[in-house]
């Protein structure tokens, strides 16, 4: 178990002295700090369990320290120190967030009895938020996230489509997890045991996707020095998913309708019939009846694919998971660059969910991705996703009112007219907001 | 008991500063002596420093009285040095404290001033102001040897912030502590007997 570690902000050494000699008494881990500044720095550096803050220090007060442990490290407790016969200091610091507040000088048993207290309240939050993480766990269904109606409806069709061997086509934007979504189906399934072979329909040529899919004997062609099995093979006892199935040629849909079918095919250049026995999933970001209305799509191939429909939701259809979305994958990069990021700031979360994402789940990943790369502080802030919220046209000559009104309009869209939501992200309140729309005449579009 | 210490520091050096009686530093020493299974030497009495006194307070600083110790010529003989005084003592953050020592340190104070009250103002027997007195400075002198607070409110490391309180741990540390004592102690012989063979080592 980790030893508790206290930090102790006092500009008076003697006060901070005795404070942190005491503490350590009872086997505490305790740092000092002379000042809010250098209290700041020791907060980015490290975690806290509790914290003793003086009120009252010359480069920046206590209730200053307290607002920033209040907003960046909200699970820190926090006790002021205060004079003696200075209760409104202490007071207004109660109302700021602090968690208790002591008199210099105390007794030994007030002190011993509030971080005993403090302590055991620390512990229940910890517990409450390995709680919350562990409730957060059934807000996932495989690899998917998601805690929005649309997606709960989705996890309950996947359980039901996965107790059957029949042929699914996902459709969705790209970007919207249609490969995670034919991967829970797998996993769910009675072939869970079989292989999952994925592959992406739109990344090769026709020649190729042939031999991919079908594999090719010795000779078969230029340069097939030695026979290979296809995706179709591989696929034996498990589910082949086919990306961006739209993509197929017209020539090898009747090929593969024949293979679903017949469930019987020949590697490319060869004569022996190959039986396979493989699940379907497919998925396409393209409107095949549309496809099929141009004969660029195979009506009986489609209606071979389509024997159950799911649509993957885009992720502007779904913004209370933005928020869940972000913290998983804040998690992800924050293991992989070993920054020692906490969370992401309300602010930040506000341009998140405002924003519409026509890229889709993938989109937020690397915008998160960007962020925690490039992040300086220990929690992620709304000017790590300044990228996001760049206006249009800020390259153009224009006059700052010019620039002013068209960001504000900008971000009026980007909120969908969220007055609040608006005013937070622009940093000023809301009647100079309202004014500012009265003034330039801006549409407030819902 | 040594009145006069060995040259080796293989002994506890205790202390009388102020006027308290002569009985109660006996009593602690053997006790200490016993517990700790360390030698005693009752040194010289002391004056306390004139600078320790807060006026306002009425009290004398713990933590400037322990650096006037820790800067006794004769602290070097040994393993460490414990301060009995009838003063009242605290240290800046808290109203009072009954003994104060650093974690690790080399000097422990042990103040007799609120031991002998009971709650409600009337005093307690000798022998159990005596008791107190000896709890306190086995618990001092822990902290020195690097022994923090005890959650066994049985043991003679569990923080007690009231005189009441002390009468409730036995003169014991729990076999933990106990352990962690004799871990120190071997490691403090062993470093002072390194640092005499390094001394009479010739050139």
């Amino acid at each position: 178990m980790s030893r508790i570690r206290i930090l102790v902000v006092d500009d008076e050494l003697i006060v901070r002295e005795s404070l942190i000699g005491w503490l350590k008494k009872s086997g505490y881990e305790v740092s000092g700090a002379e000042g809010g500044c250098r209290a700041l720095e020791i907060l980015e550096e490290r975690d806290f369990d509790l914290v003793f803050l003086d009120i009252k220090m010359p480069d920046l007060g206590g209730m200053e320290v307290l607002q920033h442990i209040r907003r960046h490290f909200p699970q820190t407790m926090v006790v002021m120190i205060t004079a003696y016969g200075s209760v409104e200091n202490a007071v207004e610091a109660m109302k700021s967030g602090a968690n208790d507040y002591l008199m210099k000088p105390f007794e030994p048993e007030q002190l011993t009895l509030l971080v005993e207290k403090l302590l055991q309240q620390k512990k229940i939050i910890d517990e409450n938020i390995v709680l919350r993480h562990q409730a957060a766990s059934r807000t996932r269904y495989e690899d998917l996230i998601g805690v929005s109606d649309c997606m709960q409806q989705l996890f309950c069709i996947i359980g039901e489509v996965a107790a059957v061997d029949s042929p699914v086509l996902l459709s969705g934007e790209t970007g919207t997890g249609k490969e995670l979504v034919a991967k829970a189906i797998h996993a769910k399934s009675s072939r869970c045991r079989g292989p999952f072979i994925p592959i992406n329909c739109g990344s090769f040529t026709d020649t190729l996707l042939e031999s991919e899919l079908f594999g090719h004997e010795t000779g078969s062609f230029t340069g097939a020095v030695k026979a290979r099995k296809g995706r179709l093979e591989m696929a034996q006892c498990g589910t082949l998913f086919l990306d961006e199935v739209g993509e197929i040629p017209l020539k090898m849909q009747v090929d593969l309708l024949r293979v679903l079918q017949e469930k019987k095919f020949n590697r490319v250049g060869g004569t022996t019939e190959i039986s396979v026995d493989f699940r379907l999933i497919s998925a396409t970001h393209k409107n095949l009846q549309e496809e099929i209305e141009k004969g660029a799509f195979r009506r009986d191939f489609y209606f071979r694919l389509n024997v159950i429909e799911i649509e993957v939701p885009p992720l502007r259809d779904r913004r209370e998971d933005i928020a869940i979305l972000a913290q998983h994958f804040l998690e992800r990069f924050r293991r992989e660059t070993n920054k020692p990021l906490v969370g992401i700031q309300k602010q930040a979360m506000d341009v998140l969910e405002a924003c519409d994402w026509p890229g889709n789940v993938r989109e937020l990943e690397n915008a998160l991705e960007r962020a925690v790369v490039l992040a300086k502080g220990r929690s992620l802030t709304k000017e790590d996703f300044a990228f996001l919220i760049r206006s249009p046209g800020q390259t153009t000559l224009q006059s700052l009112k010019e620039m002013e009104k068209r960001h504000i309009q900008h971000i009026l869209n980007l909120c969908r007219g969220n007055i609040s939501k608006a005013a937070g992200i622009l940093e000023i309140n809301r009647t100079t907001l309202h004014n500012k729309i009265k003034s330039y005449s801006l549409q407030v579009n819902e | 008991m040594n009145r006069i210490s060995s040259k080796a520091p293989r002994a506890l050096g205790l202390v009388r500063m102020g006027r308290l009686d002569e009985t109660a530093v006996h009593v602690v020493a053997a006790n200490l002596q016993t517990v700790l299974d360390i030698p005693v030497d009752i040194l010289d009495a002391m004056d306390l420093p004139s600078d320790s006194l807060l006026n306002r307070r009425q009290q004398h600083d713990a933590g400037l009285i322990l650096k006037h110790l820790s800067q006794q010529a004769f602290l070097d003989r040994y393993l460490k040095l414990v301060a009995l005084t009838d003063a009242d003592i605290s240290i800046p953050i808290l109203t009072y404290v009954f003994g104060e020592a650093e974690v690790g340190g080399r000097v422990a104070l042990v103040s007799g001033f609120r031991l002998r009250q009971r709650e409600g103002g009337m005093l307690v027997p000798l022998d159990t102001y005596y008791e107190r007195l000896a709890k306190v400075a086995l618990h001092e002198v822990a902290h020195t040897l690097s022994l923090y607070h005890c959650e066994d409110s049985s043991c003679l490391m569990h923080f007690c912030p009231k005189p009441a309180d002390l009468d409730l741990v036995q003169i014991l540390f729990c076999r933990r502590c106990r352990f962690m004592i004799r871990q120190s102690i071997r490691e403090i012989r062993k470093d002072a007997a390194l640092l005499e063979s390094v001394r009479v080592r010739p050139f």
